[in-house]
């Protein structure tokens, strides 16, 4: 009998577990509903077109690929860009699961809850969304999380200055990512000319900075900046940190990781206990222009099964 | 409290004089011990481990770092952190094939036209399929545990990809090296949510550790 149990990947959810998970989405809905945020329910299953590489894709009768939602960012993108064109702005919520093949490992599924905010472009937007994704982290008792803040827009700035190639910007990301400053120097010293552009990727490597130091930060990476984008994307990361207060808030420019689509602000959040990110988010502003109405957009998602494993709720 | 993954084995001596010198000294000493876990002071404990399982460890949160091969760390695929580059167990990750096979005396796209795939024998199936799979070369790939030469020299394999150290093995079973892989040394790992909850306690140790 190998279907008597879940598949590596699922899980049941039974009694006292079903109710700490209903339990702490009940508090993070209170949280999203009293900020101004409407729920939508989007389909389990679309054309496979609306979302990534990681779907778990199949054929139907008739030949069209369809999919299992990977991710509700991209459905909400969708909706906002065509039942809602024209609304601005938009503040929606969700929850739900997502199902991924990642790697070799088995086909997985997640719960999720998660807001956007759609058709706001400036840095009171990015800055509503950061302050909603630590409210989020308050309502489930996770005083000691930490949000770390960087910017894919900056990254990208700096890869255009220096020249980039696609290939080699895929790689400098991957060393950035896992803050591999020897692998990374070494890359730069092969690929990169010297100059701004260089020093100003090396930077990306350097340890996260609480709120209180990150001014200083910012101030050391503007005069090294090598572009006005470059400079503009910093300056927005100062003006974003300037209206948001929590002391979970730190910023790290090398935080790069996040899904393809974000072109701005980019966060990801840890809580104790969790061994990796219980959530990120960022600012997407090109993904509702593949649905046809091309508006800003910023949001974020929570991995409920990490953060109920965690939450004092 | 930091839990650091040490490796058994060459790696573990090395390692283990970088955290002595940034203050970290374990209470017994691991090498005669039994423990398996071994307090250093009140701030950290070291956890004994077989280098090819610390990626795991410090994946999963078990240890929030840990010292290990940089071809454990990428044969392991873990999602981790890799701040420092300690340079002690300096070794090459390399191509090898008898002296007198094609592969040896010509290139690698030219030996792949053998009318079948390439048999490749390795203990780091995954790192070398993916190299394989960058220069579009197809690939028979098995993984062996143990003495990877002989399956080159007694003709299960047409070729290995293993570590070097002095080349010395390599050439006294009649394999040259056809072509470097990875350049591999000992590389600290860091679990990417303890490097954000734990700055405070990481970050001076990071700084003295570099």
């Amino acid at each position: 009998m190998d279907f008597a149990a879940p598949l590596p990947g699922t899980q049941d959810l039974l009694f006292d577990a079903a109710r700490r998970l209903r339990r702490c989405e009940a508090a993070l809905l209170g949280v999203f509903e009293r900020a101004g945020y409407a729920e939508v329910i989007p389909p389990s299953v679309e054309a496979a077109d609306v979302f990534g590489a990681e779907a778990f894709r199949a054929l139907d009768r008739s030949g069209r690929l369809l999919a299992l939602r990977s991710d509700f960012t991209a459905q909400v993108a969708r909706i906002a860009a065509t039942r809602l064109a024209g609304f601005s702005p938009l503040r929606l919520h969700y929850r739900g699961s997502v199902v991924r093949r990642l790697g070799e490992g088995p086909v997985h599924e997640n719960l999720q809850a998660g807001c956007e905010l759609v058709g706001a472009a400036g840095p009171e937007a990015d800055a509503e969304i950061v302050a909603l994704a630590a409210a989020s982290l308050q309502a489930l008792g996770l005083e000691e999380a930490r949000i770390s803040l960087g910017s894919t827009g900056y990254f990208s700035a700096l890869a255009r200055a220096a020249g980039a190639s696609e290939k080699l910007a895929a790689a400098l990301i991957d060393e950035v990512d896992r803050k591999d400053l020897p692998t990374l120097r070494s890359l730069c010293e092969r690929e990169v000319p010297a100059g701004a552009a260089r020093e100003a990727l090396l930077m990306l490597a350097q340890p996260p900075r609480p709120q209180t130091a990150a001014r200083e930060l910012l101030a050391k990476a503007s005069a090294l900046a090598p572009s006005e984008d470059a400079l503009a994307a910093l300056r927005r990361l100062g003006d974003v940190l300037e209206r948001t207060d929590d002391r979970r808030l730190e910023v790290d420019l090398g935080e790069v990781r996040g899904l393809g689509y974000y072109t701005g602000i980019v966060f990801n959040l840890y809580a104790p206990g969790a061994p990796k990110a219980v959530g990120g988010g960022g600012r997407y502003d090109s993904l509702l222009g593949r649905f046809g109405d091309p508006r800003p957009a910023v949001g974020f998602s929570l991995d409920l099964d990490g953060l109920v494993a965690v939450a004092r709720c | 409290m930091l839990t650091i993954a040490l490796p058994k084995g060459r790696l573990q001596g090395p390692a283990l004089a970088r955290f002595a010198g940034a203050g970290l000294v374990p209470d017994e000493d691991p090498g005669s011990s039994r423990k398996l876990i071994v307090p250093a002071g009140s701030r950290a404990r070291f956890v004994l481990l077989k280098d090819g399982d610390v990626p795991l460890y410090v994946e999963r949160g078990a240890a929030d770092l840990g010292v290990c091969g940089l071809d454990q760390v990428l044969e392991s695929g873990a999602d981790l952190l890799t701040p420092i580059d300690f340079g002690f167990g300096k070794c090459r990750l390399c191509l090898a094939a008898p002296k007198e096979s094609k592969l040896a005396k010509s290139t690698l796209s030219e030996a792949a036209e053998l009318g079948r795939s390439l048999r490749v024998a390795s203990k780091y199936p995954k790192l070398a399929a993916r190299w394989f799979a960058r220069r579009g070369v197809p690939v028979d790939l098995f993984a062996l545990s143990g003495s990877v030469e002989l399956a080159a020299v007694a003709g299960l394999a047409d070729a290995i990809v293993d570590l070097v150290e002095s080349g010395r093995t390599l050439a006294e079973n009649g394999l040259v090296i056809v072509d470097d892989i990875l350049q591999v040394s000992a590389r600290l790992c860091v679990n990417r949510a303890s490097y954000r909850l734990k700055v405070e306690e990481l970050l001076p140790l990071l700084e003295k550790l570099g």
